[in-house]
């Protein structure tokens, strides 16, 4: 056990520390085409798809030098490069259970940001039960034919492509007769809407397919095999933003301490309050303990091991924890934490947000409610953790033989 | 950066699981709360031959000359099994308190008879007030021709009444001082303080007039505050690795009867509500790893954060074992609310260590000083 950084990865860390330095944009990030053009400057510079192998345009970097990278750029406030699902999930799964043509024709554009992605996966009536997905994929010979409706499909206003989960046997249980294909979000049959979220923002979109058409060439994996392929999917999650998501967090934190500062109650300042000194000396404790526990996953990742359903402790660890976090926030800064106009500078919250916005406390606070919901809510990772880890029995449910319609 | 154990590591922690496996069973726990010593003398001296009782210490004391990280690996097994004796303050209290502060007399003279197991220390670091900053010490020292008079009462002292010496902080003109005390002196009178943990035996101290020498004092006359600090945060971290192993064995045992007790015609570990408590508890317990041993390497490395990892330690570890130890009796119902069974023994435990050497507000307000000065 040495929880001391390698000379290695030091002299990594302060080369992506100069690096940033020269290269920030000096300007906010307004469009998406700076957006990609800020995105290229860090592919060119090695910083993204890190992780990809070398054949495919990736760096082969180590785990701790992803999550060096992304924590670096949060430190300095970077502005996030765009095709995040690009990245993080349609490529690597391309990566592993794509055919040659298909790593051909899209890897390359991925890590350029030339196509961006989205990932069509929930739907309206298939959220935590994301297995009975109705969409239809109905074969046409040479091509697909696609009808139903998707949610909560992230960057789906500015996607070109999307990785799509759809069913093509209604005849078997319902796991076994899912598919997956790319499709393509520019055509006719596909319709995008924005779907306003309570921040007030659009992050996520809802998505209409009307006879839109997928190529058989652009199916991944066996007929049937849809599945399995998006729970490797929903694995690939490297560790990249451990450290940097603590780090965003400390900077919250120090923001946090500094209004506590200024801010009274009884004539006397919030800091000097014991009871708040309480809460605040639990959530820097709650906020270490996750940075310790993402050494420990890394040091997991460094070994070429893969956490598999221990990622599920990490997000209902982290995504609990910035609920508690912001909450308190909102208690410390009262109404100031609701502005999301007119704030002084002094109960600002700079952060680059997915969408190009400055961030505030109210949007921070907000946002934090997503946390516990997207990517499999915290009932579903309590249920994977009590049944994968623990070796718990499995619920008698009703859903588990038996055609799906 | 590597955030997992060496292979040594391991071994040293397999082997202290299999020889509490097979001498502090259950049984062994309960025979000792009858016990009016409150602990074994055959496995004491085994601990002994092991190495465990100088496990901290340097080679040339008899000790094996192994760190924090090691020392935590032991205490998380000892809270596993409930261990009940005086480990922690003899070695930890006791014998690390004289490896920050003792004279190369005192160290040659306790610290090898600690390792051995002829002898076994302890501290009394907190009064009446329950106030573990060594600054609020109100316990008198006295100047004499031959060294000093110490008077004043101490309260939790841990297994004073089998201890052959006692660190006893004292303030002294200069300022807070610390004495090494025989507890068998004139003057010192022990009364027996039993909690709700048998496990853990506590006396009251009482000092009237009792004259040591001159070359008891350890560290620096009046100078004892850092010290004393240093000591605690070791405590503290030492006492949340034993949390942690209580917390543990709680969790263990509740997935395994979640999986077996039927109710409605179904293992109860089937039903949400059981299975997320368990999932809690896991998360509570793979926390409390982290922190524990994060806590652990950085004193051991003299990390910059090492203060503030050890007050995280404590106020994270304290509430995350009172929580998952609770918790495991609320998922056996009734059963876990017998004395028969064995939840009891790790959940008085994790509740009498949660107290010690600063509870969970203590150190929250030293994280806030020192994340926010």
């Amino acid at each position: 056990m040495d929880l001391n950084y390698t000379p290695e990865d030091l002299a990594f860390r302060k080369h992506v520390r100069a690096w940033l330095e020269h290269n920030l944009p000096p300007e906010p990030i307004r469009t998406l085409e700076d957006r990609r053009r800020w995105h290229r400057r860090l592919y060119e510079a090695g910083y993204l798809g890190m992780g990809w192998p070398k054949e495919y345009g990736g760096g082969s970097a180590r785990p701790m030098e992803q999550a060096i990278v992304a924590d670096e750029m949060a430190r300095a406030n970077a502005p996030a490069p765009t095709n995040g699902l690009g990245l993080g999930i349609v490529g690597p799964t391309i990566i592993v259970h794509g055919s040659e043509a298909q790593k051909q024709r899209y890897l390359k554009k991925i890590l350029m940001a030339e196509e961006l992605w989205c990932q069509l996966y929930s739907e309206p009536n298939a959220g935590s039960d994301l297995a009975s997905l109705k969409t239809a994929a109905v074969d046409q010979g040479d091509h697909y034919v696609v009808n139903g409706q998707k949610i909560w499909t992230s960057g789906g206003a500015i996607a070109d492509w999307g990785l799509l989960l759809a069913r093509t046997d209604t005849k078997v249980p319902k796991h076994k007769g899912i598919s997956c294909v790319l499709m393509s979000m520019r055509q006719p049959g596909v319709d995008v809407r924005p779907l306003k979220q309570i921040t007030g923002s659009s992050e996520f979109c809802e998505v209409f397919m009307t006879n839109a058409r997928v190529e058989k060439s652009d199916q991944i994996g066996k007929l049937g095999e849809g599945w399995a392929i998006a729970q490797t999917t929903l694995g690939y999650e490297r560790g990249g933003r451990s450290l940097a998501r603590i780090t965003t967090y400390a900077s919250q934190y120090h923001h946090l301490v500094n209004a506590a500062r200024r801010l009274k109650r009884h004539g006397r300042p919030l800091i000097d309050d014991p009871l708040v000194r309480q809460k605040l000396g639990r959530i820097w404790a709650e906020l270490e303990v996750e940075r310790y526990s993402a050494l420990r996953v890394l040091t997991q990742l460094e070994r070429g091991e893969h956490p598999g359903a221990g990622g599920s402790l990490t997000k209902l660890s982290y995504s609990e924890f910035e609920k508690r976090f912001m909450e308190l926030a909102q208690e410390i800064l009262g109404p100031y934490g609701q502005l999301t106009d007119g704030a002084p500078p002094e109960y600002q919250l700079q952060i680059d947000t997915a969408v190009g916005d400055h961030g505030t406390w109210a949007y921070a606070f907000l946002w934090s409610r997503a946390g516990t919901i997207y990517s499999g809510s915290s009932e579903i990772q309590k249920n994977v953790i009590g049944e994968r880890i623990l070796g718990l029995p499995k619920e008698t449910r009703a859903d588990r033989a038996g055609a799906t319609r | 950066m590597n955030f997992s154990f060496s292979d040594d590591q391991v071994l040293l922690k397999n082997s202290v699981r299999s020889a509490l496996d097979e001498q502090c069973k259950s049984a062994h726990v309960r025979a000792m709360m009858e016990d009016s010593k409150g602990y074994g003398e055959p496995l004491w001296g085994e601990m002994a031959k092991l190495g465990w009782l100088g496990l901290p210490f340097a080679e040339e004391y008899g000790g094996a000359g192994l760190g924090l990280v090691e020392l935590c690996l032991v205490l998380e097994e000892m809270g596993r099994a409930a261990y009940p004796g005086p480990y922690v303050s003899s070695v930890v209290l006791g014998g690390l308190g004289l490896v920050l502060g003792g004279t190369e007399a005192q160290k040659e003279r306790w610290l090898s008879a600690i390792a051995s197991g002829t002898a076994r220390l302890s501290a009394a670091l907190v009064e009446e007030s329950l106030d573990w900053d060594p600054a609020s010490t109100t316990a008198t020292a006295t100047k004499t021709a031959e060294g000093w008079e110490l008077s004043g009462v101490k309260r939790f002292v841990p297994w004073a009444h089998v201890a052959d010496a006692i660190l006893v902080p004292a303030r002294a003109p200069e300022g807070v001082s610390l004495f090494l005390v025989d507890p068998r002196a004139p003057g010192v009178s022990l009364t027996p303080m039993v909690g709700i943990d048998l496990g853990s035996r506590w006396s009251e101290m009482r000092l009237g007039d009792v004259a040591v020498k001159a070359d008891a004092v350890v560290g620096l006359l009046g100078g004892a505050t850092s010290l004393l600090e240093a000591l605690l945060r070791r405590a503290a971290v030492c006492a949340s690795a034993e949390m942690l192993g209580a917390a543990r064995r709680c969790l263990d045992i509740s997935v395994a009867y979640a999986k077996v007790r039927e109710q409605f015609g179904q293992p109860i570990g089937s039903f949400q509500a059981i299975r997320h408590k368990c999932a809690e508890m896991l998360l509570g317990v793979e926390s409390a790893h982290s922190t524990v041993y994060y806590a652990a390497w950085a004193l051991n490395a003299g990390a910059e954060d090492a203060a503030v990892a050890a007050s995280i330690c404590k106020s994270y570890v304290s509430e995350a074992a009172r929580k998952v130890c609770g918790e495991a009796i609320q998922a056996h119902g009734g059963i876990g609310f017998t004395w028969e069974y064995d939840l009891h023994l790790y959940f008085k435990r994790a509740k009498a260590l949660e107290v010690l050497f600063g509870d969970a507000e203590y150190h929250r307000e030293l994280i806030v000083r020192s994340v926010a000065p």
